[in-house]
């Protein structure tokens, strides 16, 4: 029993330090929170079904990324049916953050006008501090186009960020 | 070089939204179950079954002859109902038929996830002369209750120890 519980100990350790992340990088994909934990926990149950080794952060990533993906397209045809209602839906999208202040708002709006290609790099860089081989594995890219995205990402942040202050 | 290090700094300062407190315990339940469903050992993220998985053909033999006696023998003693059938039991049943919109937590769903059984043998309890079978079942249990005006939900789960009697009949 003693085997089991330090087992789940160290499940649930990695559940805490991974899942804000995971959830946040997931979010990147559909507009709120709740689907983004439905993702979060499909992708850790594909991983787990692969055996896949906790430790590798990239191919988590890659599960999470493709969970996504394969709800998105499962959703297509229904979100060309709600065509309209998605319109709407756009401007209800939760926050992805807590805001301290109108510059951090401002801030996280200009992350949410990036290119999705753009957007997940950084989230895998700045809030998950995955390295570039890392997201270049979760991406299936090379780490040149890693690190490409994310300076492409800061830049324009830079820019339109500074447009909106 | 970096000109975008105040950049990276204001970045940083942004505080992602924490998630659901029960998220974690919604996907320990989901990977309890495909452990309970598949009974594989894991990727290190939930308990591993132990030496059962390394048992030889000729042990993997006898526990298949002993599981067919126990079915058989359950199905015999139709005097008593039976309860866990071994393996893994899965039940996300309701405990309430339709939720009324009445201001407090009733009682939703009860999950219980077997993720160990073990055949104990023949026993002699009480100084009876009928042997018993004793089979102990490991399993985590989980009981959700619901605010139906609200939405709001609680869920409680907790690790449980099963021990079950099965009487024999000789044949």
């Amino acid at each position: 029993m003693e085997n089991v519980v330090t087992h789940e100990e160290n499940w649930k350790v990695c559940i805490a330090e991974l899942g804000p992340g995971l959830v946040l990088f997931a979010r990147q994909f559909v507009r709120s929170a709740a689907d983004a934990e439905d993702i979060v926990q499909d992708a850790f149950v594909r991983f787990w079904r692969k055996q896949h080794s906790i430790e590798n952060r990239g191919l988590l990533y890659a599960t999470v990324r493709s969970v996504a993906l394969d709800l998105l397209r499962r959703d297509a045809r229904r979100a060309r049916r709600e065509a309209t209602a998605s319109a709407d839906m756009e401007q209800t999208t939760e926050p992805q953050f807590n805001f301290d202040d109108g510059s951090q708002r401002e801030l996280a709006a200009a992350i949410d006008r990036l290119p999705v290609e753009q957007r997940e790099v950084l989230v895998m860089k700045i809030w998950n501090e995955l390295t570039f081989a890392e997201i270049a594995e979760a991406l299936g890219i090379s780490q040149n186009t890693a690190a490409s995205r994310y300076r492409y990402a800061l830049a324009a942040l830079k820019k339109n960020f500074v447009a909106h202050e | 070089m970096n000109d975008f290090s105040e950049l990276e700094a204001e970045l940083k300062k942004l505080r992602p939204r924490p998630m659901s407190p029960d998220l974690s315990a919604r996907i320990e339940i989901s990977l309890a179950q495909e452990a309970a469903g598949r009974g594989t050992a894991t990727a290190g993220v939930l308990p591993k079954e132990q030496k059962r998985f390394r048992m030889n053909w000729m042990g993997l033999g006898l526990g298949l002859a002993a599981a067919a006696t126990f079915l058989l023998l359950a199905r015999v003693n139709v005097d008593r109902p039976s309860k866990s059938p071994g393996l893994a039991l899965l039940t996300p049943a309701p405990l309430t038929p339709a939720a009324k919109a009445v201001n407090e937590f009733v009682p939703s769903a009860l999950t219980q996830v077997v993720y160990d059984t073990k055949d104990e043998g023949l026993h002699y309890t009480n100084g009876s002369d009928e042997p018993m079978r004793r089979v102990r079942s490991r399993k985590r249990e989980t009981v959700q209750w619901k605010n139906p005006q609200t939405g709001a939900s609680l869920r409680v789960t907790y690790p449980k120890e099963e021990v079950t009697l099965i009487p024999v009949s000789g044949q």
